[in-house]
């Protein structure tokens, strides 16, 4: 870092003695700091405390997940696949069994696609959960991580239940799932969703509407709609932006080919509207989850695949929604039991790309609230 | 005999009356522990302030050290008492070591007029200028803190350092400005129209009204000295507000803890400081915390005044119950002082951060006018029913309706405000947006060919719950 005092300070050119001149800063926030979430470094630009100039710096979570799958039989990477977007393993886990199934010409048995829109609902509000929090956070409210990280506990607690693992469940397998619902898991996540009901209306109460909160949100970080195609943004940043694609609609998977999502769209595209499409998915995704557990077909959670898994030569992609966009998988086979490729597609790293352009002519301390609108996780963008 | 043994007689015996005279033993005992105070004050907070901020939150805040974790600040301050002393390479050495003292020094300095009790009270207290004093000692702070973010030589120190200095300064002009109004009244309030600055003079003025009901002893020792009626909080609720908004500011808690935004400036100018250096931070902070509760408790709040205290400490009484009435006019004063600060861990749970430019906006946009207009407001309002000839008593209740009324249309100013400022801030997008329309009549979803479904259709098995 450099010095802000004349102590080991060369003399400044083109400056008379006794003069003063001032200077862009350089300032480098991350990879050790508070709201980078995680490890992201964001070489900054300043004019004062105006941001001329952003360049992100990634990488330094990067553990070459896409070669690990590799060298890994198909059945053994799908675990790798939880450490991709770490705040969401099951989606990562339905994108990459998807992917192998699609090229496999497998159908899952119904119950299992519903076990797995329940599990992937689950997990996009303990995500949106998790977004929400921290983005709080970084705004200064201490609170809300607190409500909504007890709120995330239980839907651990769920997984746990359901694969034995609150975090790296290992649940989803290429024909279905690993085990099906234990005995009272149904009427626990019931329970569940009763209490979350109430606490997401606690929670809108304590956040929409504060007039702080709304003048740190409203009118920073706009992205309209063109451009937000245009960078291919997707998920709730896409959404906010008033652009309605939902790949659980327009390219409905699994079980959403019966149960129709409500996409949620918002036309202001700034800060406020991407925390609002969030509130609103958790809302739906709440809705969703009773659906399914209503409509919860009976029959087997797996189809007989062999062990020895050979998914045919040839090659598929494969995209879900995940809680943060389009999580697509590139999944090239040569017809052995390991993947000669899989390529993920990750939303966080495409919604990153867009952080520079978003971040000039704002103030430092909006630095966060957009760095936190976008809702990246750098496991996802390093892989 | 020589000149020097007289001059050394002279020098033994008044050292030695000094020291064993009872006013200076009673100001032994006083600064100890009014010092002991201040110092145990900040433990005691952070401590309320976990275990708040925790039943706020639906956790349990600390609970292994000592019974409900009672002892955790206690080991606190041990561990940062014991930590080493660590200096980042580079730095300004003297001013990176003396700010934490000068940023310390005056919060201690402010107690020194803070009067406790009717006999409680460190011998700065009787002090004309109480205000003035209080207010200068507060506006020392920003020294501290633009050294200590100086002498880091630290990006986010400087950035902490020179933003807290920004606010701290315009955030000075609206508390003064609302104490104002609270000389004017006293001024008026006075028979001989001469206002006071003095804290204990103002506090007299609370509870000056002797309860009019005399006679039932019960009511005597309840109202004699205890006028909730006449607190300052009633007649200039706005002002309350404001001093107390400002005082935040001041304190640097949040929302307006921007010098150490956690999540911008990792941790402001304290980056680079530990051990016992942050602490004695630490300790100015919360000491600051108490002094600008007190001062609203003393200012707006009737300061030590409550139920027994007047009774108890009347002249006639017996030295046993003048001490039980000192005794509960303490109790009385740091009661209030920590709900008070209660105020401030509740703030502190609810409010996300502003934004600078949002946070100077405020000071000078919202705040200053409001106090200015509020003064012109008491003086015009005192000299129109001056020249009609009403009492006081009318006098304060048309004031105080006038300034509730003032109270809630700040509310409303402050919520359009914001909502104006937000529009302006949206308009480019909402612009840019009915261009996008005009251009393009839709600029929805472009829908791509549904895959073909497979075969998941047909009528469900039954559930298998």
């Amino acid at each position: 870092m450099a010095t802000n005092q004349g102590v080991n300070r060369p003399p400044l050119e083109g400056v008379a003695p006794g003069e003063l001149r001032s200077e862009e800063m350089i300032l480098n926030m991350g990879p050790q700091h508070p709201s980078t979430h995680g490890v992201l470094r964001l070489v900054l630009t300043l004019e004062g405390e105006t941001v001329v100039d952003c360049t992100p710096v990634i990488g330094y979570l990067h553990r070459g997940i896409e070669k690990i799958l590799e060298n890994r039989t198909v059945m053994a990477g799908i675990r790798y696949m939880d450490n991709a977007d770490y705040l969401s393993p099951m989606l990562n886990e339905t994108a990459y069994v998807g992917a192998v199934e699609q090229l496999m010409g497998i159908e899952p048995p119904r119950r299992a696609q519903y076990i797995r829109l329940i599990t992937n609902e689950l997990q996009r509000i303990a995500s949106h959960l998790v977004a929400i929090g921290t983005y709080l956070l970084d705004l200064g409210a201490f609170t809300p991580i607190l409500w909504t990280f007890r709120d995330r506990e239980g839907i651990l607690s769920l997984f746990e239940a359901l694969g034995g693992s609150r975090f790296n469940v290992n649940y989803m397998r290429v024909g279905g799932v690993l085990h099906d619902f234990p005995k009272g898991w149904l009427q626990q996540c019931e329970a569940w969703c009763n209490q979350f009901e109430k606490n997401l209306q606690e929670l809108e109460t304590l956040i929409t509407g504060n007039e702080i909160f709304e003048a740190r949100t409203q009118g920073v970080g706009y992205v309209d709609s063109q451009q937000a195609i245009a960078y291919g943004l997707t998920g709730p940043m896409l959404r906010a932006s008033g652009v309605n694609w939902d790949l659980r609609v327009n390219r409905p998977y699994m079980a959403y080919r019966e149960i129709k999502v409500n996409p949620q769209v918002r036309q202001e595209g700034d800060c406020y509207a991407r925390y609002r499409v969030r509130m609103q998915e958790m809302a739906e995704s709440l809705r969703l989850v009773r659906v399914a557990m209503d409509q919860l077909p009976g029959g087997p959670i797996s189809t007989r695949t062999p062990i020895a898994l050979r998914p045919p030569r040839g090659e598929t992609y494969f995209a879900i929604e995940s809680s943060k966009g389009e999580l697509g998988i590139y999944f090239i086979s040569d017809g052995s039991e390991y993947p000669w490729r899989a390529k993920i597609r990750g939303p966080s790293f495409v919604n990153l790309q867009i952080l520079p352009e978003l971040l000039r002519g704002h103030k430092m301390s909006d630095v966060v609230a957009i760095l936190g609108s976008l809702d990246i996780v750098l496991g996802e963008v390093d892989r | 005999m020589s000149g020097g043994v007289v001059l050394a007689e002279v020098w033994w015996e008044q050292l030695l009356h000094g020291i064993l005279s009872w006013e200076f033993l009673e100001f032994v005992v006083v600064f100890v522990s009014i010092f002991g105070f201040v110092m145990t004050s900040a433990v005691i907070l952070i401590l309320a302030e976990r275990k708040v901020m925790a039943w706020m939150q639906d956790r349990y805040g600390p609970l292994h050290t000592g019974p409900w974790g009672l002892l955790q600040t206690v080991a606190d301050v041990g561990k940062l008492l014991l930590k080493e002393d660590i200096h980042a390479g580079k730095i300004d050495k003297a001013i990176f070591i003396l700010a934490p003292s000068v940023f310390l020094a005056p919060v201690i300095a402010s107690f020194a007029v803070l009067p406790f009790s009717p006999y409680i009270s460190l011998p700065g207290a009787p002090l004309a200028t109480g205000i003035v004093y209080l207010i200068a000692m507060s506006s020392l702070d920003v020294v501290g803190v633009i050294m200590a973010g100086w002498g880091s030589n630290n990006k986010y120190a400087l950035i902490g350092g020179l933003r807290s200095a920004a606010q701290m300064i315009s955030y000075e002009l609206p508390l003064v400005l609302s104490l104002v109004s609270i000389v004017m009244l006293t001024s008026i309030l006075r028979d001989n129209g001469l206002g006071t600055i003095a804290i204990k003079d103002i506090m007299n003025f609370q509870m000056a009204q002797s309860w009019p009901g005399k006679g039932n002893p019960v009511w005597d020792f309840i109202f004699e000295g205890f006028t909730p009626w006449a607190w300052f909080i009633l007649v200039q609720p706005l002002l309350v507000l404001i001093y107390y908004t400002c005082g935040l500011a001041e304190t640097n808690r949040s929302p307006f803890d921007l010098p150490e935004a956690e999540s911008e400036l990792v941790a402001g100018y304290l980056t680079e400081y530990s051990g016992m250096r942050w602490a004695l931070f630490f300790l100015g902070e919360y000491g600051n915390m108490t002094i600008v509760s007190a001062i609203t408790a003393m200012l707006f709040l009737g300061g030590w005044s409550g139920p027994g205290v007047a009774f108890l400490t009347a002249p006639g009484m017996a030295i046993g119950w003048q001490v039980l009435g000192n005794l509960l006019a303490l109790f009385y004063f740091i009661l209030k002082i920590y709900l008070l600060c209660g105020v401030f861990i509740w703030v502190r749970t609810t409010l996300p951060r502003l934004r600078a430019d949002q946070l100077m906006q405020f000071a000078w946009l919202i705040l200053i006018p409001t106090t200015l207009v509020n003064i012109v407001l008491t003086g015009a309002l005192y000299l129109l029913l001056n020249a009609l000839g009403v009492s006081n008593v009318v006098f304060l209740v048309v004031l105080g309706v006038v300034n509730w009324l003032m109270l809630f249309g700040f509310f409303w100013v402050v919520s359009r405000a914001t909502t104006a400022s937000t529009r302006r801030a949206v308009a480019p997008a909402v612009r840019a947006r009915q261009r996008l329309v005009a251009l393009a009549p839709s600029p929805a979803a472009p829908r791509l060919p549904e895959p073909e479904r497979a075969g998941v259709t047909g009528a469900g098995a039954s559930s298998g719950r």
